[in-house]
């Protein structure tokens, strides 16, 4: 009410209102293509999870809509014939162990790059953050000697061990950005008040900081959700895989294609993970981006 | 009291912790207080970086001498072979297919995506109602896990219950199934790169559009405003103003996208393994193929370490522009 008082004192209403309402009608235009193309892949995805078989192969029917009745179905099959629950369970418990190898490691070594001052402490921070950068397709030749070596080839503790070599170098540097934005005060404060140095980070600066931690443990758990490679190489068994690398290796026999499964499996992992992926969004692009666009 | 506030230093706990330094390193005099400030820190720097050193530095010079050697997976000793892998690639028509695949596939999808990215961003830089909805709806395809999306992708491009050859067809683009006119995208040699390369855009399109629009709202409006009262035009505000200060950013988006961009297997490996007729073969999956399936470590190894030169200018760019970070 109050806005529209001021719009209608600042200006002739009509005409002003006229103009904004063509404005967003242009600027949705344009966008919904965008939108489209973009969301398009997922409600295919949904919507095929829940079509019946002879819907999905039919070409004389629109496909955009159930021509059958929705079913169940395909999800029934995939939790009682396939290996999927296993593989939740499998990313559920390798995503953890990664977020908590994750944060004992990055949490202390980004406060000392961020805070202690010691010799080197930026190149440090740049060094650890390019490590990120080495793509895996270099390294998988070697770590898959490493895990055959410490004997986990072929179990989902290959994964607990190669994943942080991806997740530790981000979120060092994403909680390196994160100290730095605590007030030295606290810190001095809390030294006076009888804190040493590890009291002062322990009870005043860490939970201070503990968006940035929780911001790290997602990061842990969909930066794990992204990786295809190392599953595929360090990990065969049907049972031992996590939904990522099961769901494109196992549900596919052959040349035959479940695609009522397969969907609902990709659907059932992917929606959950985009959405939580998208409220950090921001921060990720400011991580990599070194936090310019603050 | 105004002697303190001359100096700059007002605050009572700021002095107070002043005080209290000297004090504390009295009471353990047999180390200073910096030692032990250093021990602290590299003890708790010490698990981060051991960790990095021993999973991606040691592999990472494992790798070169992997490449160097005759090591496959049936025979673990390996043996000095000097070049010969690289020497066996270079001979290798395969390899040269793979190369001038993947630069097809990086530079087409970098124009595709900038185009893309950059009129996503001017749209999402304009203030319109459901903003933030629109926003999150349009980054889906970054945010969804590469794996899970290729899958929705190659029903998508199913041989004959294509989505997109339906609707195609049903807009009399394309001939009906079963006749020359239909694409088979994935089957055909000339279509499955551009298929492939238009999962890659499609994944990062909002990528590139959201480090655009991070770098155009890093720009003071004041700044613009200053411009503007100097009378600079809209393009000369660009050109000048907002061009150099996005330089950066920009810089380290596009590199960050090259290296994943070049050295992503998992679209092209779950769309199509290289085939038909090895159109959409890139270095990845032959390095992939030929390391772990053919089990030669050594020659998958050398072909992977060919995207260090492609990547190399890359890392170099971004470590030159990572300096600039605001702290």
């Amino acid at each position: 009410m109050a806005v529209m008082a001021t719009q209608r004192a600042m200006a002739p209403p009509m005409t002003q209102r006229r103009k904004e309402i063509r404005r967003h009608v242009l600027i949705y235009a344009a966008l919904i293509p965008f939108i489209v193309i973009a969301v398009f892949p997922i409600y295919w995805m949904a919507i095929t999870a829940f079509k019946q078989d002879p819907d999905l192969y039919r070409m004389d029917n629109i496909p955009f809509f159930f021509n059958m009745k929705p079913t169940l179905r395909n999800f029934d099959i995939l939790f009682h014939q396939t290996n999927y629950g296993a593989w939740l369970w499998n990313t559920f418990t390798i995503s953890a162990w990664v977020a908590g190898i994750t944060l004992v490691t990055g949490v202390p070594a980004g406060y000392a790059l961020a805070r202690l001052k010691l010799p080197g402490s930026e190149n440090t921070g740049i060094a650890i953050f390019l490590t990120y950068l080495v793509p895996p397709i270099i390294l998988f030749l070697p770590l898959s000697r490493i895990v055959a070596e410490l004997g986990l080839q072929d179990s989902w503790w290959a994964l607990v061990v190669v994943y942080p070599t991806f997740t530790i170098p981000f979120c060092t540097w994403l909680l390196m950005g994160f100290f730095k934005t605590v007030p030295m005060e606290i810190e001095e404060a809390a030294r006076v008040d009888g804190c040493g140095q590890a009291g002062a980070f322990l009870r005043v600066i860490l939970p201070i900081s503990l968006p940035g931690v929780l911001t790290s443990v997602i990061f842990a758990f969909t930066l794990s959700m992204q990786d295809f490679l190392y599953g595929l190489a360090f990990v065969s068994p049907g049972d031992q895989k996590p939904v990522p690398v099961g769901v494109p290796t196992e549900l596919i026999r052959g040349d035959v294609y479940y695609w009522g499964s397969l969907m609902g499996a990709a659907l059932l992992v992917g929606l959950p993970v985009a959405i939580l992926y998208n409220f950090f969004l921001d921060r990720f692009i400011q991580g990599i981006t070194g936090g310019i666009g603050k | 009291m105004r002697g303190s506030s001359l100096r700059g230093g007002p605050d009572p706990v700021a002095r107070a912790a002043v005080v209290s330094v000297p004090a504390r390193s009295v009471a353990r005099p047999w180390l200073s207080h910096s030692a032990r400030r250093l021990m602290f820190g590299y003890t708790l720097l010490a698990p981060a970086a051991l960790y990095v050193m021993l999973l991606v530095a040691a592999p990472f010079l494992f790798s070169l001498y992997l490449a160097v050697s005759d090591a496959s997976v049936g025979d673990p000793v390996a043996h000095f072979i000097g070049l010969e892998n690289f020497r066996a690639a270079w001979e290798m028509d395969l390899f040269w297919l793979a190369l001038r695949n993947s630069v097809v596939f990086l530079v087409v999808a970098a124009v595709l995506k900038s185009l893309l990215g950059t009129s996503l961003a001017f749209l999402l830089l304009q203030n319109f109602k459901g903003k933030k909805l629109v926003r999150g709806l349009v980054v889906i395809p970054f945010t969804l896990p590469i794996a899970i999306s290729v899958l929705s992708w190659k029903w998508m491009y199913d041989s004959q219950f294509s989505v997109i050859n339906w609707v195609l067809s049903r807009l009399g683009l394309i001939g009906q199934f079963g006749t020359e006119g239909w694409p088979i995208w994935l089957g055909d040699p000339r279509l499955a790169l551009i298929a492939c390369i238009l999962v890659n855009v499609w994944r990062t399109f909002p990528f590139s559009a959201i480090v655009l629009l991070a770098g155009f709202t890093s720009v003071p409006v004041e700044v613009l405003d200053a411009a503007k009262v100097d009378g600079c035009s809209f393009f000369q505000r660009f050109r000048h103003v907002v061009a150099p200060m996005i330089f950066p950013i920009l810089m380290i988006g596009f590199l960050f996208d090259t290296v994943f961009t070049l050295s992503d297997l998992s679209v092209v490996y779950l769309l199509t393994q290289g085939g038909p007729a090895n159109a959409t073969k890139i270095l990845p999956v032959l390095a992939y193929q030929i390391g772990i399936q053919a089990g030669n470590l050594g020659r998958g190894a050398a072909i992977a370490l060919f995207l260090v030169p492609l990547l190399l200018p890359a890392l170099i760019i971004v470590l030159r522009n990572i300096k600039r970070r605001e702290y």
